[in-house]
């Protein structure tokens, strides 16, 4: 009897549960979509954050102590260099798939046929790695510079074209020595000498304006350093820092053993410098404060800012479907006050309206699940060109809130209703 | 006259007798208001508030000098150039190269106060240098030398042209200058500054015997690139023998990273007021719908359609007006708590949005009234009545 009540219920009145389904769905929805939202917001910003660049540098230890010991003008007399075979390594690490781009520099001398002298940097621009783990990486200046333009020419392409000696040089030099692309530089480095051609120009706005760009074995074979690197720029997602972080990367060897198992096994940008120290012989990693301070601060800010916007939206949708369900039960006062006045019990009359409410919900609230999802990746596709990844936590979440403002938002209705006269309803007041 | 009295006893009556649906109705019509104005009001002020988190990235533009270096009258004149509300910090830099225990170094001198505010990244283990006598090093440097935080270290500092004028001539043993210095500060920022020593402008005239001379200066305005290119002309223009330029990496990258902000900012105010506005149209529909029975009743007694749907209709604006009211306010403190919560800062009201936060409610809630009114007139009465 119970069960037909229902199944009638929602025959006879299918507009009006219609309504209420649609308006939980529309709260679902909206509670799905910006949970989802807020959840990856961080994730999403993080990449966008890395426009700025590298956020970890790594250079050989003691190139510094070294070169101010004993005073040598010129950076890497000292011999001091990392091991370029050791550069796949990055991608070993715990966070290895944190870690989004990296290239090594390796720069020499270089002297011109005309007398000037030169800075030769070899660098990847488009390198294509393949990773012991089976994975592939793009990696190099091409998206780790996104602030530089190309004022004439092009990026200089190591996998197709311009494999060999090719060069891009920054706009300052290049109105020196009065280059554009296509001319050949004719440079002599102190072991071997080469012609470079130019392929493109650009525009960095610092003092990488003055500098040549060199694929890494071009300025290998020029200073006569093969295998060896000055130094690995790194751009890895992070996680902002805390204090254990701060405590951390004063010296990791103070912290207790459940404290370094929490911070090894967080992306800080200490841990990730510590991690990167432990595959790369005799080198020191250090976070760029610059990049990685200030990306912890806005990732931070618009974390919060993304919660309180999605709190405010929740109270909306709650508020929204309570309203809904506590005015369209009142508006049964005349079919209630029909059943009472047969003699039915308020805890049948509780339990029939409860029951249809619920049901109402199970169908809207799923409903909206799946339009939030579609609401969400219309948010990350046109703002971030990525699909918002749905986080597992959202289904439970969802859910209980759908079902606890639902029956909330019945609780009024019901004791309404369970306080009725039959006959005065029936009369129609 | 005494029609019009009758119109607004009938609303104000009908507000007042059925007073847990208009409560309910009211409810539904603020919070809606409420949303659209404390998200429209954050939209607007996202980029002021989060530009000035970007400038934690530090200077956007520097200086460079058409001469030699830069003096102080050009400094001030570049500040005059600068809206005073955008300038987050102007820190001008002169560079020497000094000697610890006689190995040469590079040392900056400046006003730490500004170069707070221009490098507000750099992290410094104990205190910034703020009296005569002190002196903040790179960490490398700290290594190096060995230096702690507390220690004392002398700079000396030979003056260049008085040795280079006695070059040929006998040998004359020209005494260096010398500053005492305390080390208060070791700083780290992962750049070539743990390479510098950095120290107060006095110290430096002291050390050097000539007279301030700034060799770099660095300007953090909060601005996107466009604004910031119009500053940077203005003062190229204004300042005589001074160049701006804008530092690209940190420039293009901002501009990036907050448009992105802001159109998600966007997508989800547009998301989210779709959708609140949908549910208060939908409260009301349901809230209108449960009174067939008194537009039927009225119908029978003789009131024609036009003068039901505008007591309707008077109901519905008088309730969105007063909602959108409460609402506008509510989205208001909304706003400031999240600003305040954020960004540590208060918002600016937007006077123009009160109104239009009510225009909006009353047309949500007059169109999702008119829908159920309009199927209730259009009903035999009797069959109202009759409750089919």
């Amino acid at each position: 009897m119970f069960v037909r009540m229902i199944a009638k219920a929602f025959l006879r009145q299918w507009k009006k549960m219609l309504m209420i389904a649609f308006t939980i769905a529309l709260g679902a929805s909206l509670a799905t979509a910006m949970l989802s939202v807020m959840m990856d917001v961080e994730d999403k910003m993080n990449q966008e954050l890395k426009a700025y660049g590298a956020n970890i540098t790594v250079v050989p230890k003691s190139a510094s102590v070294i070169s101010d010991l004993y005073d040598v003008g010129d950076e890497n007399v000292s011999g001091t260099y990392l091991k370029e075979d050791e550069l796949g390594k990055i991608k070993t690490i715990f966070w290895a798939f944190n870690i989004v781009d990296f290239t090594p520099f390796i720069s020499t001398e270089v002297t011109l046929d005309n007398g000037d002298k030169g800075q030769v940097t070899g660098t990847w621009f488009n390198h294509h790695m393949d990773l012991p783990t089976g994975e592939e990486l793009d990696a190099g200046i091409a998206s780790l510079r996104s602030w530089w333009t190309i004022t004439e020419g092009e990026w200089l392409d190591e996998q197709g074209s311009h494999s060999g000696d090719y060069a891009m040089v920054g706009t300052l030099y290049a109105q020196r020595e009065n280059l554009s692309v296509g001319d050949k530089i004719h440079v002599t480095g102190s072991a071997a000498d080469k012609e470079l051609e130019v392929v493109g120009i650009f525009d960095a706005g610092g003092d990488e304006d003055d500098l040549i760009y060199v694929p890494v074995d071009t300025a290998q074979e020029l200073g006569g350093l093969e295998g060896k690197i000055d130094s690995i720029e790194v751009s890895a997602l992070t996680t902002p820092d805390n204090e254990l972080a701060v405590k951390a990367a004063r010296d990791p060897s103070s912290l207790s053993v459940s404290q370094y198992e929490t911070w090894y096994c967080t992306a800080y940008v200490s841990s990730i410098c510590y991690q990167i120290e432990e595959v790369i012989t005799d080198s020191v990693a250090s976070a760029v404060r610059q990049v990685a301070d200030s990306e912890g601060q806005i990732l931070n800010k618009t974390k919060l800012l993304m919660i309180l916007i999605t709190i405010l939206s929740m109270v909306g949708a709650a508020l929204g479907i309570c309203n809904l369900v506590t005015a369209s039960v009142m508006e049964r006062s005349q079919e209630i006050g029909l059943m009472k006045a047969i003699g039915a019990h308020n805890p049948a009359i509780t339990a029939l309206v409860l029951a249809e409410v619920m049901c109402t919900a199970v169908i809207g609230g799923i409903a909206g699940f799946y339009a939030g999802i579609g609401f969400a990746q219309i948010i990350g596709h046109s703002v971030f060109d990525s699909a918002i990844s749905i986080r597992p936590m959202v289904v439970p979440v969802v859910g209980v809130l759908v079902a606890i403002v639902t029956l909330i938002g019945s609780i009024p209705a019901i004791r309404m209703l369970l306080n009725l006269r039959p006959t005065e309803v029936l009369h129609g007041r | 006259m005494k029609k019009r009295k009758m119109y607004f006893r009938m609303i104000t009556a009908s507000l007042l007798r059925r007073r847990s649906r208009m409560v309910i109705a009211l409810l539904a019509i603020s919070i809606g208001a409420m949303i659209l104005s404390g998200l429209v009001t954050i939209y607007y002020d996202v980029p002021r508030q989060m530009g000035a988190q970007f400038r934690s990235y530090g200077a956007n533009m520097i200086l460079v000098s058409e001469g030699d270096t830069i003096t102080q009258e050009q400094v001030d004149a570049t500040r005059e150039q600068v809206p005073g509300d955008k300038l987050v910090g102007i820190a001008a830099y002169r560079y020497e190269t000094v000697r610890i225990n006689d190995r040469p170094v590079m040392a900056a001198a400046a006003d730490m106060e500004q170069v707070r505010n221009t490098s507000p990244f750099w992290l410094v283990e104990g205190e910034w240098p703020s009296r005569e006598g002190e002196i903040m090093i790179g960490k490398n440097l700290a290594q190096t030398y060995n230096l702690k935080v507390g220690k004392r270290t002398t700079c000396t500092y030979a003056p260049e042209s008085e040795t280079e004028a006695e070059e040929g001539e006998t040998e004359e043993i020209v005494l260096d200058n010398w500053v005492d210095f305390t080390v208060t500060g070791i700083l780290d920022t992962g750049g070539k500054e743990e390479d510098y020593a950095y120290m107060l402008l006095s110290d430096m005239e002291k050390l050097t015997g000539l007279p301030t001379e700034y060799d770099v200066c660095e300007l953090s305005i909060s601005s996107n690139s466009v604004g910031l290119q119009t500053i940077a002309d203005q003062i190229s223009d204004n300042v005589d023998g001074i160049s701006a330029r804008l530092v690209k990496r940190v420039t293009e990258s901002e501009d990036t990273v907050l448009s992105k902000l802001q159109s998600l900012v966007l997508l989800v105010t547009i998301v989210v007021l779709a959708l609140t506005m949908i549910c208060v149209a939908t409260t009301m529909t349901a809230v209108v719908a449960e009174r067939r029975k008194e537009i039927g009743l009225r119908k029978a007694l003789g009131a024609s359609n036009g003068s039901i749907i505008a007591e309707f209709m008077g109901e519905g604006v008088a309730l969105g007006a007063f909602g959108g009211l409460v609402g506008a306010l509510l989205g208001f403190l909304f706003a400031q708590a999240v600003s305040r919560n954020v960004f540590n800062s208060s918002i600016t009201l937007m006077p123009w949005l009160i109104p239009v936060t009510i225009i909006a409610s009353v047309l949500v809630t007059g169109i999702a009234c008119l829908i159920p009114i309009r199927s209730a007139t259009q009903v035999d009465p009797a069959l109202v009545l009759k409750g089919e």
